[in-house]
């Protein structure tokens, strides 16, 4: 894996224009309260001139008009109040979320995962060597999971297997969710499912609907081969649905099944998936119904979608393809970091504005003025104003897709070990879960009892693609611990220290 | 003072106004979605599956036995489909029908995607970079990157395109892909939408002997559609037809009905796409739920009176048979949709579909003609069928200003969904499209299978 060199400064001459754009489009959208402030402090200072005479002269002109004019006034008043506050777009909450906890017997600590990867009849000795290399600096810890079926010697994959694996870790999510929000499941009206490298026909979400009789008007969307950011991208598919539809419950469910993808094969970029993808999946009940608001744990603010598919570098970089001898794994370029990072600068152009307070952005404004200003005499060891996010946030749930990713998000975005505590966290309990790991990092922070209302959370996810997708929440009351969920058994012993690399042997 | 506080009031109060209604207006504008233009596929000629070529595919399997053959022979023979329907390259030629290659099923996928989208944005004239929303379907391949990816990738789409790869909905998975567009384009006006609907065969080619799982690889075809939705003001002047309402309906609650049609293994372990025999009564189940839902959308208010006449007197009337133990009076209580619609595409998922849901709709042999002749020349190509369905209506000129089509499919989960468009302007003038080359001979007055000629034999024995 490369390392990648200065972080920012390409990305500052594409995304000039852009601020510029964004300036012009923020001025006018606001262009009533900037022309309203001047008035109002002029008439203010009109009104400061007047004198008590004029004053109640004024008064007895207002109480004079009749009452045709009065209520005809108060209505217009009324009606456009009504009619601003009921055009606005609908609030999102987030009512719980449920993470699937595996069973111990379905842990695979390092010692099994080799001893099991030396009895494998396809991996030559080349590939074990790498494997133990690989898990040794990979971050993930002694009690992640693998699906009862990878247990075997081969690993017994067949659609059967699969279709297990898929209600074992769905089910077990969906019920726990339903225990903890009372859910009952004839109101869902919005089903999302998305799960990347399995999707059978008829399709994982029609499995929901069988399982837990939902209703047959439902709105179900099934999206498949998107990625460890699908999470995300359900989500923003579950807003758009809410936004066009009052008063409704959206289920979404996130989960990668591991079964049907276990390499069976010797290509090194392709053995890496084997030792990082883990068991687990997410449920999430969204609602937009007011009355949930008292209930909600956040509020979506806003999901930013960004796809650097158009370049042929970043579509290949994670790949699902056939090694010479015909076996299908995921194979992941080497230059994976570089244009994760390339993809998440993308992103965090559109986000930035949303997010970062007035004055950051001021700044950031001003580096590049003053870069353009000085540019024929620019220092060579001048470095770019990078946006401190860690003044627009609080928490971060940066997508748990291995050490590096973490590693390289934190040099980016200039984050403290605290800030990236909860993916390093997930990905030592529970590996890497895909699209459900920002749900597993969000409930590490609940149950270290961190999470405190007004509190704003920023998710990042990195999927196939090449896709770099981010959600904003706010958090709407104060979580209490002990929380019910896969950490309640463990957050006792976290954090912990991960060493650099682990010796195994 | 008073004056210019009434005044700087008064246009503040208007400002606001106007721009409340401003938004009220975009708000609704953004409910609307129109159909720019629609592209079917139409293979190239090596792909044809004649007669021979089909038996020829069919007794290649070694796992058969005289009696699976003749099975096979009697579901082709009596299927309605023509020898000019497409298979995929790969199981024609025999290429690892087993194991096919990801290659092979890119191949087939490519294809179909890129030869309809080319064909789309160059009728429409409008550049890749223009699409705000992609939405793709294929039901039974979603390698990572997804399909959807792969699309944004060969025509080099924006970065803040919002993509979703839609798989394993099934047969019926078109109006599904609508619906979604639909109700993304609430969110923001002038937004241009790509939808990309096909099914793939070569990695789902069934090589057991379990009868209810061949069944797919005789009925199933090559097909694909690409078509451009759009809820711009601006370019309504160009659609073609307009979205009047669509309706979903999902009875997988029901076990029967999940399990219906489902993709699992056979007794060896080869996965294969089980049709089950309680198939047709699960489809009954959900049209019927379908077309109560979408009855009152779609049907004018007598139309809905009469209806409700007709039942109130039925019931009434059996209330008074068993009461007096006399037969009751027949009546037809079928609703006569063509009251509120004018044409039909059905779902060409056999010919025993298209005439159960015929006679469910009150439907002559003109109306049902689009989809018997699409199965005919087409086969089942399972998701995008309806829109070879309506482009057999605009090749043969039926589609005039202010009409109404309903597209209507079943799918897998068991899913009967439907949709009701408007057309927007007389569409005469087109090419044909897909059935350029062949809408002459349409329709065929006796629909004499070719299959039958040459193996009749065993609907006899």
């Amino acid at each position: 894996m490369t390392s990648s060199s200065e972080p920012l400064p390409e990305f500052l001459s594409s995304v000039k224009l852009k601020y510029v754009k964004l300036g012009y489009r923020y001025v006018i959208s606001k262009l009533v309260t900037l022309v309203l402030i001047p008035v109002m402090a002029a008439l203010l200072l009109e009104a400061l001139k007047l004198d008590p005479a004029e004053v109640v002269s004024l008064w007895r002109r207002a109480q004079g008009l009749s009452a045709v004019h009065t209520l005809a006034t108060v209505f217009l008043l009324v009606l456009v109040a009504t009619a601003y506050f009921m055009s606005r777009p609908r609030p999102i909450f987030l009512v719980d979320f449920a993470c699937f906890l595996p069973a111990p017997n379905c842990r695979v600590p390092f010692a099994t995962y080799l001893e099991h990867a030396r009895l494998m009849p396809f991996f030559d000795e080349k590939s074990v060597r790498f494997q133990l290399r690989i898990l040794e600096r990979s971050g993930l810890g002694e009690e992640t999971c693998l699906p009862p079926d990878n247990h075997y010697i081969p690993p017994r994959n067949s659609l059967g297997t699969a279709r297990a694996e898929a209600e074992l870790v769905i089910f077990s999510a969906l019920d726990q969710l339903i225990a903890k929000t009372g859910l009952k499941p004839k109101d869902v009206d919005i089903l999302v499912v998305n799960c990347s490298l399995f999707s059978p026909t008829p399709s994982l979400s029609a499995m929901v609907v069988n399982r837990y009789k939902l209703r047959s008007n439902i709105l179900s969307f099934n999206l498949s081969g998107m990625g460890c950011s699908a999470g995300l991208i359900s989500i923003d598919l579950a807003r758009d649905l809410l936004q066009a539809h009052p008063n409704s419950y959206a289920l979404v469910v996130s989960t990668e099944i591991i079964t049907p993808n276990y390499y069976t094969g010797n290509e090194r970029s392709m053995l890496l998936p084997n030792c990082l993808f883990r068991m687990g999946a997410a449920a999430v009940l969204l609602s937009n119904r007011r009355r949930d608001r008292g209930r909600a744990k956040y509020r979506l603010l806003h999901v930013v979608r960004t796809h650097r598919g158009a370049d042929d570098q970043a579509y290949r970089c994670v790949n699902e393809e056939e090694d010479r001898d015909g076996n299908s794994g995921i194979s992941l370029s080497k230059d994976l970091m570089a244009i994760a990072g390339e993809a998440l600068r993308t992103n965090i152009t559109t986000v930035g504005p949303l997010v970062l307070p007035v004055t950051e952005q001021l700044r950031f404004l001003a580096s590049l003025v003053r870069r353009r200003l000085i540019m024929a005499g620019a220092r060579p060891g001048w470095r770019p104003y990078i946006p401190d996010f860690t003044r627009a946030f609080e928490h971060f749930c940066i997508h748990a897709g291995g050490r590096a990713v973490i590693d390289e998000l934190q040099r980016s975005l200039r984050l403290s070990s605290e800030h990236v505590e909860a993916s390093r966290m997930a990905l030592h309990r529970f590996g890497n879960t895909s699209s459900s790991s920002l749900w597993y990092e969000l409930g590490y922070i609940e149950a270290k009892g961190r999470m405190r209302r007004g509190d704003r959370v920023w998710m990042i996810g990195f999927g196939s693609g090449f896709k770099c997708n981010s959600a904003v929440w706010r958090c709407l009351r104060s979580v209490e611990t002990p929380v019910e969920g896969p950490w309640a058994e463990c957050i006792h012993r976290y954090p912990v220290d991960i060493p650099e690399v682990v010796k195994l042997l | 003072m008073e004056l210019l506080l009434s005044v700087v009031s008064s246009i503040l109060l208007l400002f606001c106004l106007l721009s409340l209604v401003r938004r009220a207006v975009d708000r609704w504008l953004c409910r609307r979605c129109y159909l720019l233009d629609y592209v079917c596929y139409k293979p190239s000629d090596d792909r044809k599956l004649p007669t021979d070529r089909c038996s020829e595919v069919i007794m290649r399997n070694p796992r058969l036995r005289l009696p699976d053959y003749k099975f096979l022979l009697k579901v082709v023979v009596n299927s309605g489909i023509s020898e000019e329907t497409y298979g995929p390259r790969s199981i024609i030629v025999g290429r690892r029908e087993e194991r096919p290659s990801m290659a092979d099923c890119y191949e087939e996928v490519d294809d179909c995607a890129f030869a309809t989208l080319d064909q789309l944005f160059r009728r429409t004239g409008i550049p890749p970079s223009r699409v705000d929303l992609l939405v793709v379907n294929v039901s039974m391949f979603a390698p990572a990157p997804s399909l959807a990816s792969r699309i944004i990738n060969r025509y080099g789409m924006r970065d803040d395109v919002k993509s979703f790869n839609l798989a394993g909905m099934g047969c019926s998975a078109s109006p599904i892909a609508v619906d979604l567009v639909s109700n993304v384009f609430r969110s923001r006006k002038g937004m241009v939408a790509l939808v990309f609907t096909s099914e793939s065969i070569a990695p789902n080619w069934y090589s057991g002997s379990d009868r209810s799982m061949m069944l797919g690889n005789c009925l199933f075809r090559s097909g694909g559609c690409s078509f451009m939705l759009t809820n711009d003001g601006s370019l309504r002047h160009r659609a073609k037809m307009r979205l009047n309402c669509l309706v979903r309906t999902h009875i997988g609650a029901n076990d029967e009905a999940y399990g219906c049609a489902i993709q699992k293994e056979d007794d060896v372990g080869r996965v294969g796409f089980h049709l089950g025999k309680n198939l047709p009564k699960a489809a009954v189940r959900a049209f019927t739920e379908n077309m109560q839902r979408l009855a009152p959308k779609v049907l004018p208010i007598g139309e809905l009176a009469l209806h409700a006449v007709r039942v109130l007197r039925h019931r009434l009337l059996k209330a008074a048979a068993t009461n007096s133990k006399e037969p009751a009076a027949g009546n037809e209580r079928v609703v006569n949709f063509k009251t509120g619609v004018e044409h039909f595409c059905l779902h060409t998922g056999g010919a025993a579909v298209i005439d159960a849901v015929g006679k469910g709709l009150g439907l002559n042999k003109y109306d049902v003609e689009p989809a018997r002749m699409t199965l005919h020349r087409w086969g089942n190509t399972s998701a995008s069928s309806l829109w070879y369905v309506l482009g057999y209506m605009e090749a043969k000129k039926r589609l005039r200003k202010k009409e109404r089509v309903m597209m209507i499919s079943f799918g897998a989960g068991f899913k009967c969904n439907s949709c009701v468009w408007e057309v927007l302007r007389d569409l005469d003038g087109g090419d044909g499209g897909v059935w350029e080359d062949c809408i002459g001979r349409y329709p065929q007055q006796t629909l004499v299978n070719p299959f039958l000629k040459k193996f009749g034999w065993v609907n006899e024995e």
